[in-house]
Parts: C-alpha cells; sequence; structure tokens
C-alpha cells in the first residue's frame, strides 16, 4: 500500500509540476504548496487525474488558462468591470462595490477565479490590502460546496486545482500583508474548499504563525502611520531615542496654508531627555557642538530626515571621569572593599564586546526644511530649556537629502560665535572624515 | 539616676565591670573621654569572627547581667515612667490630633526622660546602655513619644555627646537634659538621602573668620518645629594637604535663635503622626565657629557614628510594644468563641502567638546582649550588632504586628481598636535609621571588610598556587565532606551552654564554620566586585543576622537555666525552635550563596527587573487579551 501510495506521490509530483509549468510558468505559490504537500502528514496525495479533468472544465468556463501574457490581456474585461463598479472611488467602498457588484452579476460566478486575481493585484492600488473584512469579501465569491470533496478519492487526488490554488493565493496576500485571518475566513473556507483541502492547511499554517509573528517586534510601528507631519515626526523621534524619559517639544507648527509643497514656516519637532539635557549643561563652551543630518529613518514607506544635535568625543584627558566613590561617600556603608583581591574567572559573565566610543549626542529633531535657517530656530528654542547653549558655539554640517550624506561647501561652518569660526573650521576639517563616519554608522543604526 | 547611687554592673565570669547607670564620679570622667570620636580601628566585637568562622565565646557568653542593687534601682525608676505611661498617655489622642500635647511633653521633661543618655555631671540621668534600653522598652508603648525622645538623644545630641568639646557640652547638655532644649538631627536633604556627595547645604566662612553663614534646606527633621538646636551637617571648604580646595562636611550645632532658621509644615504622615516632622530651612543663619562639632571637616565620620550608634535600642523598644500586645490579643484569643471553643484551642491562632512569643524573646535577647557589649569596658565597636538588632526587630515588629492584627480579624482593622496605629507606627522601623536594605549592606560589608584583610594571604597564596596553602586548602574540603562534626567550643567539655539548648548550639556551630567557608570561598570569587552582588550580600548579611540571633537566645537561655529563672523551660523551648528554624534558612541560603548566578535565580531575577525597569511599567499583556 504504501508503495503504491509513494508512486502516486511521484507522479503526481512531476505531473503537477509539468501541468503547471505549461499552465502558470512563473506562478511559483503552487510549488511550495506541492512541496508542502509532500511534507504534510495529515494529506492524502492527490492525483493528477481529477484535475486534469478539471482543468478542461475549467478551460470551458474560462477560457484563458495560457501562459500569463495572453491571461494579462484577457483579464482586461474585468479590469474595465472593476473599474465601472467602483465608480471611480479608489478606497474601501469602491473596492467592496465592485466586488460585491462581481458577485451579484451572475449566479453561477463565471470568471471569478480571474477576477479575483485581479481583485488581489487591486487591493494596494485601493489601499485595502490590510483589510481583513475584504478577504472575506472576496472569498465569499467563490460559489459554496461545489468544491468540497465528496468522497474520498476526491479527497486524495486535487480536487478543483485552479480554485484551490486561487483560494491559497488569497491566503498568501494575507500572510504577506500581516493580516490575520478570522472564524469567518476558516468558515468560508470550510463552506468552499471544505475541511481537506489546500486553503484549509494554507488557512491552519497562517493561524499558528501569524500570532507568533504579530507581536515579535519590540518596536512596534504604528498602522496606519499618522498622517499629520508632526505626529510622525513626534513618533520617529522616540523612536530614535529610545528614552522613555525623554520629551518631544514641538518647536514650530507649520502654517496652515503652508502645508503645501514648500512651506515657508516648517514645523520643527526636537526631543531631548533629561540626561541629554544634562549632558549639555556641563559641555564645555569652549567646544562646539554640531548640528548635523539630515539622516534618514524609514518608518514603514515613509522616509523621514532628522538632525543631531552632538559633539566630538573628549580627548582623554579632558574627559571627566566619574567621580571616584570615595571612601567617604555614604553615610551608611562603605562602598568599597579594601582589598585588591579580583574577581575570579569564573563570575566574568559578560561578553567581550568592543565598544566604539562616539561623541554625545545632545537632542534631536526632525523638521520641515532641511535648510540652516530652520535648524537655527530649532536651536534657538533649544537655548529656553538649555541656557548653557547660549555660550556654545554651533557648527552646522548640513549635507544634501538623499541618504548618502556629502560634504558640501555650504557644510562651512557658521557657528553663531564668530570669533572662533576659524578655528571652528579647521578643527572640522581634522575630523571630518572619522565623524562623518561615525555619525552615518548612527544614523543606520 | 533618680538615687544617684554607685551601681556597678558585673559581667559574670569575664570579671570585668560594666557600667550602669551613673558611674562614680571619678570614672566618669575617663568614661567620656574614651567616648571619644573614633576613627581608628577598634577593637572587633563578636561578629566579625563570624564571617570568618568564629566564634569568639567570651564576648558573648555569659549574658550581660546587671547587679541586684542596680537592679532594684532600675525598677523603683521604672515604676514611675510605666505608670505614666498606661495612665497618662492617651495614645489615640496623640495619633488622631497629630501632635503630643504639651503637658505630656512637660512630664516626660519632669521624668527626665529627654536626659536618659546625658552624663549625671551635665544634668542628665547618665543611664548605661543597657539602662536605656530598658526605659525605651516603656517608651515603646506610643511610638510618637519613643520616637521624639529617639531623635532628640540618640541622634539630635548625639554629636555633641560624641565628639563635642567640653564647652560645647556644657553649654548645651545641661538644658537640653531637662528639655529645656530640644535637639534634632538635621541630615536628610531632598538630594540627598545616603549619599555624602550630593548635600547642598553649604557653610561658608565669614570675613572676619567667626562664624560661618549657612544655608540650605533638610527634610523630614523629627522634632524640626519643637527643637531649639540643630545638628545640622553642610559641606564646607576646606584646604587640604595638597593645597587644592576641596568640599567637606562639617557638623554645626546650630539654635534656633541664631536667626534665619524657619519650619516648613508639619508632614501629614502614615504612623508615628504625633512626632513632630517637617522640613528645616537655613537661611543665612550665622553659625560661631565655636560651635563646630569636631574639626571642620570632620562632619562625615561624626554622622557616621551618631547613627551607627543609635539603633541598639530599637530591639528592647519593639520588645515591649510587642509584649503589650501579646497580652492583648491574648486576652481576646482566650475569651472569643467560636463553634463553642475560644479561638485559642486552634492551631493557626496558637501558631502565631508561638511566634509573637519567639520574635519578642529573640529580639529582647538580641538587645540587651548588645546593649551589655557595648557598655563592657573598651567600649567596642558594635555598630554591627547594632544594625543587626535593627533590622531583626524592625522587620519581626512588621511581621508581629500584623499577625497580631490578624488575630483579631475585622476589630484589628478599625480605628477604635490600637492595632492599626501600631501597624501604622511600626511601618517606620523599617526605614528609618538607615533602611533595613542599606543596613543589610553594611553589616555584609564590615564582616567581609574584616574577612578580606584576614584572609587576604592566604586567597593570594591559593591563587598563586603555593602548594602547601592549596594542600592544607583541600585537606580542608576533604575533611568537611567526610561529615566531620563542626565544634566550636560552645558544647562538651569546656562548654558555655547548658546541655538543654545543646542540639541548638551545635547547630549554631555548624552555621557558623559553614559560613566562614562560604566567605571565604566568596571573596575568592568576587574580590572586590562583591560589593556590586548586593544580593550575595543580602543573603550574607541574613545569615549573620540568625546567626547573632542564635548566639543571643543561646546565651541568654543557658544563663536562665543556670540561674534557675521563672519560666527557663519556656526559654529553652522558645530557643530551641528559633534555632532549629533559623538553622535551616541558614542552610538554604547557605546554598544559595555557594551555587553559580544560573543556579541561584539571581540572574533571572535581575533580568525581570531589567525588563520591569527598561519599560518602567509592568510588561506582561492582560490576561484577557488576545490576537485573534
Amino acid at each position: 500500500m504504501n508503495c503504491i501510495r509513494r508512486a502516486i506521490l511521484a507522479l503526481d509530483y512531476s505531473m503537477g509540476h509539468h501541468f503547471l509549468s505549461r499552465a502558470a510558468p512563473g506562478h511559483s505559490p503552487w510549488q511550495p504548496e506541492g512541496s508542502c504537500l509532500l511534507q504534510g502528514r495529515s494529506q492524502f496525495p492527490r492525483g493528477f487525474h481529477s484535475s486534469a479533468a478539471r482543468l478542461t472544465s475549467d478551460s470551458e468556463q474560462v477560457p484563458m488558462v495560457k501562459p500569463p501574457t495572453v491571461s494579462m490581456k484577457a483579464l482586461e474585461p474585468y479590469e474595465d468591470f472593476f473599474e465601472q463598479a467602483s465608480g471611480g472611488q479608489r478606497d474601501k467602498t469602491g473596492f467592496s462595490r465592485a466586488v460585491k457588484a462581481f458577485a451579484q452579476r451572475d449566479m453561477r460566478k463565471r470568471g471569478h477565479v480571474d477576477f479575483i486575481y485581479l481583485a488581489l493585484r487591486k487591493m494596494p492600488e485601493y489601499g485595502v490590502q490590510h483589510d481583513l473584512a475584504i478577504y472575506n469579501l472576496l472569498l465569499d465569491i467563490f460559489p459554496k460546496e461545489v468544491f468540497v470533496p465528496r468522497n474520498m478519492l476526491q479527497q486524495i487526488f486535487n480536487h478543483y486545482p485552479r480554485q484551490q490554488e486561487c483560494g491559497v493565493k488569497v491566503l498568501d496576500q494575507m500572510e504577506n500583508y500581516g493580516v490575520m485571518p478570522n472564524k469567518e475566513t476558516e468558515f468560508l473556507l470550510l463552506q468552499i474548499f471544505g475541511r481537506k483541502s489546500h486553503p484549509m492547511l494554507k488557512y491552519l499554517r497562517l493561524i499558528y504563525w501569524l500570532p507568533r509573528f504579530k507581536n515579535i517586534n519590540p518596536f512596534p510601528v504604528p498602522r496606519p502611520l499618522p498622517k499629520d507631519p508632526i505626529d510622525l515626526a513626534r513618533h520617529g523621534l522616540e523612536r530614535i531615542a529610545a528614552d522613555l524619559s525623554a520629551r518631544v517639544t514641538v518647536y514650530q507648527m507649520p502654517r496652515p496654508e503652508d502645508l503645501g509643497a514648500n512651506p515657508s514656516q516648517p514645523h520643527i519637532v526636537g526631543i531631548q531627555s533629561p540626561d541629554q539635557q544634562a549632558a549639555l549643561a556641563q559641555h564645555n563652551p569652549a567646544r562646539p557642538v554640531f548640528v548635523e543630518g539630515p539622516f534618514p529613518l524609514w518608518l514603514r514607506d515613509q522616509c523621514l530626515y532628522y538632525h543631531v544635535l552632538r559633539a566630538d568625543l573628549l580627548p582623554p584627558e579632558e574627559r571627566q571621569e566619574d567621580k571616584e566613590i570615595g571612601p567617604e561617600r555614604n553615610f551608611y556603608y562603605p562602598m568599597q572593599l579594601d582589598s585588591d583581591l579580583d574577581q575570579g574567572p569564573w563570575d566574568d559573565y559578560e561578553f567581550d564586546v568592543d565598544e566604539v566610543e562616539e561623541g554625545p549626542v545632545f537632542a534631536m529633531c526632525m523638521a520641515g526644511a532641511h535648510d540652516q535657517a530652520t535648524l537655527a530656530k530649532w536651536i534657538q528654542g533649544l537655548q529656553i530649556t538649555n541656557p548653557a547653549l547660549a555660550n556654545i558655539p554651533v557648527v552646522f554640517r548640513l549635507g544634501a537629502v538623499g541618504g548618502e550624506l556629502q560634504l558640501s561647501e555650504h557644510q562651512e561652518g557658521q557657528g553663531q560665535h564668530t570669533r572662533e569660526q576659524e578655528e571652528q573650521v579647521s578643527l572640522k576639517e581634522e575630523e571630518k572624515e572619522p565623524s562623518q563616519t561615525q555619525i552615518q554608522h548612527q544614523g543606520q543604526s | 539616676m533618680s538615687c544617684g547611687g554607685v551601681l556597678l554592673l558585673r559581667a559574670v565570669g569575664v570579671g570585668s565591670h560594666r557600667a550602669l547607670g551613673a558611674l562614680p564620679q571619678q570614672r566618669l570622667a575617663a568614661g567620656s573621654l574614651r567616648r571619644l570620636l573614633r576613627t581608628g580601628p577598634r577593637r572587633s566585637a563578636y561578629v566579625k569572627d563570624l564571617f570568618l568562622g568564629k566564634i569568639q565565646k567570651k564576648d558573648v557568653f555569659p549574658y550581660p547581667e546587671v547587679t541586684l542593687d542596680e537592679l532594684n534601682d532600675m525598677k523603683q525608676f521604672v515604676i514611675p515612667v510605666e505608670k505614666f505611661f498606661n495612665e497618662e498617655v492617651d495614645s489615640q489622642k496623640i495619633d488622631r490630633d497629630g501632635v503630643i500635647p504639651q503637658e505630656t511633653l512637660d512630664r516626660l521633661k519632669q521624668l527626665g526622660l529627654f536626659g536618659m543618655l546625658i552624663p549625671e555631671e551635665y544634668g542628665g540621668l547618665g543611664l548605661s546602655h543597657i539602662m536605656y534600653a530598658r526605659l525605651g522598652e516603656i517608651c515603646s508603648q506610643d511610638g510618637a513619644i519613643a520616637v521624639t525622645l529617639a531623635a532628640h538623644q540618640a541622634i539630635g545630641l548625639k554629636g555633641i555627646l560624641l565628639a563635642g568639646t567640653e564647652e560645647q557640652k556644657a553649654k548645651y547638655l545641661p538644658k537640653l537634659a531637662t528639655g529645656e532644649y530640644i535637639a534634632a538631627f538635621c541630615l536628610t536633604e531632598a538630594t540627598s538621602g545616603s549619599d555624602a556627595a550630593s548635600i547642598q547645604t553649604r557653610a561658608t566662612l565669614s570675613e572676619d573668620k567667626k562664624y560661618y553663614i549657612l544655608n540650605g534646606s533638610k527634610i523630614w527633621i523629627t522634632n524640626g518645629s519643637l527643637a531649639s538646636i540643630f545638628t545640622v551637617f553642610a559641606k564646607t571648604e576646606i584646604i587640604d594637604s595638597n593645597g587644592f580646595k576641596k568640599d567637606r562636611i562639617t557638623a554645626f550645632i546650630v539654635e534656633r535663635n541664631f536667626g534665619g532658621v524657619t519650619n516648613g509644615k508639619p508632614e501629614n504622615k502614615l504612623g508615628i503622626r504625633g512626632s513632630d516632622t517637617c522640613e528645616v530651612h537655613f537661611e543665612n543663619t550665622k553659625v560661631p565657629v565655636e560651635n563646630v562639632i569636631g574639626e571642620v571637616g570632620d562632619g562625615f565620620k561624626i554622622a557616621m557614628n551618631v547613627l551607627n550608634s543609635g539603633r541598639f535600642s530599637m530591639g528592647s523598644l519593639v520588645a515591649g510594644m510587642i509584649k503589650k500586645l501579646i497580652g492583648k490579643t491574648a486576652e481576646y484569643a482566650c475569651t472569643r468563641k467560636q463553634f463553642n471553643r475560644p479561638l485559642s484551642e486552634f492551631g493557626l491562632i496558637q501558631e502565631k502567638f508561638a511566634l509573637l512569643a519567639r520574635k519578642t524573646y529573640v529580639m529582647e535577647s538580641m538587645a540587651y546582649l548588645t546593649a551589655g557589649m557595648m557598655d563592657s569596658p573598651g567600649f567596642p565597636d558594635c555598630s554591627v550588632e547594632a544594625a543587626m538588632v535593627k533590622v531583626f526587630s524592625s522587620e519581626a515588629a512588621w511581621l508581629c504586628v500584623s499577625e497580631a492584627l490578624q488575630i483579631v480579624g475585622g476589630l484589628g482593622y478599625m480605628k477604635d481598636y490600637p492595632y492599626e496605629r501600631y501597624l501604622r507606627d511600626s511601618r517606620i522601623l523599617l526605614i528609618f535609621e538607615g533602611t533595613n536594605e542599606i543596613l543589610r549592606m553594611y553589616i555584609a560589608m564590615t564582616g567581609l571588610q574584616y574577612a578580606g584583610q584576614v584572609l587576604k594571604k592566604k586567597i593570594r597564596d591559593l591563587q598563586k598556587g603555593n602548594l602547601s596553602v592549596a594542600m592544607e586548602h583541600v585537606s580542608a574540603i576533604l575533611r568537611d565532606s567526610l561529615n566531620r562534626k563542626v565544634s566550636l567550643g560552645l558544647t562538651g567539655r569546656d562548654g558555655v551552654v547548658h546541655p538543654s539548648v545543646e542540639e541548638s548550639a551545635n547547630r549554631l556551630e555548624e552555621n557558623v564554620y559553614y559560613f566562614g567557608r562560604v566567605v571565604e570561598v566568596l571573596l575568592r570569587r568576587f574580590g572586590k566586585t562583591i560589593v556590586e552582588e548586593q544580593l550575595a550580600m543580602k543573603r550574607m548579611a541574613d545569615i549573620v543576622i540568625n546567626l547573632y540571633a542564635m548566639t543571643a537566645v543561646l546565651s541568654r537561655a543557658s544563663r536562665s537555666v543556670h540561674l534557675g529563672l521563672r519560666n527557663h523551660d519556656h526559654e529553652v523551648l522558645l530557643t530551641n525552635i528559633f534555632c532549629t528554624e533559623a538553622y535551616f534558612k541558614n542552610l538554604y541560603n547557605l546554598s544559595q550563596l555557594e551555587k553559580y548566578p544560573p543556579e541561584n535565580l539571581d540572574e533571572y531575577i535581575k533580568k525581570a527587573a531589567r525588563l520591569v525597569l527598561g519599560n518602567k511599567s509592568y510588561t506582561c499583556t492582560h490576561p484577557l487579551e488576545r490576537i485573534f
């Protein structure tokens, strides 16, 4: 029995492969499904026999089981239909209207597989790719109970392969967009394909894996992303700062009428944590601080640009180490053991990590414009909460928007204190290379 | 003392004289001289040797005693105080009003309770530590009064007593002793709890170098608005031996009438509501240079000494309180009937009474043993012992009061009964005079400091691979593994404990021996980085507190049996229960200390804490949360 089954299996695999490569070259979803099928313990192998029969009946219904180039052309009628039925509305209402129109158009649901493929392709265009209800609506197009295998043989062999493939494809797209199926999906799939079917198997796998991946990101990005640039900037800054005590300040609100492409009064949103504030207060005014940027930050499909206010790493001789905890520090107990014994080798659980030392970052901001005038306003705003900043020369090192930071002419040191300008420039030139690489590194991380 | 007689305390067996009550005039001067500020290393007391796995039995055996005359005087003195507290102090009213009535304060002054620790030559009672502990037992009946008195004399004027000049003592102590002046101890600031470096209050020397100008604010000052004399710690600029300017802490005696001293409003507290706690502000207060306590820049040592010396009395204080509670709850348990049986017949209620009795017995033993050690000649450094008494008794107080409240059930929750007040009052014990966490670090660090110095050479030799030391070490391990019976001389031919508690003594010896071994292993493992291993240090402190408690009860029970005191069989019973219990707790802690981090959970515990602290919130999702 076993060997017979294996023979059928092998046959099925090769034939299925062959059939598929003929039917839809480049259509990969079947292939993993096929291999899954080989591995799946509960799945009976399905023969090509019935599916071949189905193929003919299918091709009668929908005459375009042809290479994709042909099918693309043949799909066009539905495309027009889709456009018409949606009433030109590129949103959820339009989409669901189109789908419902198709479902009601024809009792026999002629061409539903192709329509579903088309709808799946159209989803991002209508912005409904994350909407579970739409997926359920799509699945609802399938005629119910027709594709459910009725006997053992149908169950063993691949029953209505094109429809099953299409169902799997819908679930596949859900998986790609991280949409979790629900009970309704399960119910629909049961009605359409029955329990022992590929889409059902796919559903079970989704329901097993997606919940486990759903909260895997410790720094979730909200969905949908806020539309307001200030909210977006706030979110991005909080993400970079990674400090719960950091405070976001909106230094400048955009003028309502200037929300257009090139606002004359762009928004400026900054973030600073108390630690950064303290570090800035202790900064030696003789050393300049730098405004650098813009560095890109991607939030999903949105790219934001941020600027940092930072200083160079102090040379070792100027560094103020944390004051040693002296013997007369704690009123209640000695905090040092008067002993020269060191830790034994067995209790050292720290990994040997080579840490790259970087200069301190004092604040970060996101602004609607990346020019020096806008950023100078940010620095002015910072001076309210950081009075020490008024005495520290600020050097602007601004690059061009577009990812890679270039050392261009307009990075000339333009400190607010001109008396130190020359010195700053020379200082800057010495340190240009290393500091830029550091910043890039930082931006990436 | 009221009788003013010459009272001597005889420490039996040692043959030394311990001072109780008033010392003879001719010895007083010498005594107070010896009480000068201690800076150098002092004679180590009993506990430090426990870290080496040794028992210095002559320090703790026999249990300290007072002579019959002293005892009688003591009893005579105690009677009026007890009567006063029983009849005239209305604790409920004090708690409700949040203030101690003036007449009560006046009566306290009349009784001389404000000058208990001040030598007789300055008009105080000049009590010994034992005697002070005994009186504390009675004062504890009202938490607010006990705290007011303690803040006055255990810390408030202790600075003058320990390190003041003759002139300062002559000027201030007589008035402080009568209670005309009340003292307060001003150390804590909004930014500075135990961290000396973050003290903000500053004293700057005036142009003519005659006085300091004091500026700053102190918070949570007990007696803040009552006091006329403040011991204030402030930063002063001094020039050290290298010619650099440095900030050092200096202690000052500040009178209220120096000007610029103001109070905040009284704090609204959970417990000890009658005690007076508020902020104290100093604004350009002129303090004459002669009011500096000790040397300029000595403030840190003075603060440490004052804090260390004030703690031992908490044991007897709490014992007094719980003894009273036992009386009240026993009365209730024996009369209240459920199912036709009094509560006292139920096992779970009996268990609670056994706990109350045991804890009281232990803390009482510890307190008087420590007080006796402090009174012994040479003024040994008993600060670790005192810290242990404080930790043990404050935790026992919280547990016992809570159990007592549990015995009376819902009644205990009502404001009409005193139980909830005791509960609120006792909560502060875990916090003030050094939180228990900090004191555990102190206990462990002081012991390790000592053990580290002694064991340094051995560990070095071992690490270098000195063969003879290594052989010795290996043979010791072999001997241990053959389950050698530990004997440190408490029992047997030269034994000091009574045979009825012999088994407990053996348990103590075994614990002490293995504790010594574990300390050595830990020092070898961590060296000076053990400071960072707070969880291990806490375990060590717990063990050593138990060891000291076991010692105290063994010593006391042995004495009681030897003398044939009334109900000494009860003492033996309590001793054996406590020692067995503590023995197993110690074994558990020792086994945890021997393990490496993944096994003893320390690493996981720290990780769990890091996760919570990283998020600044509880991290787990709600149990009703779902994904699909």
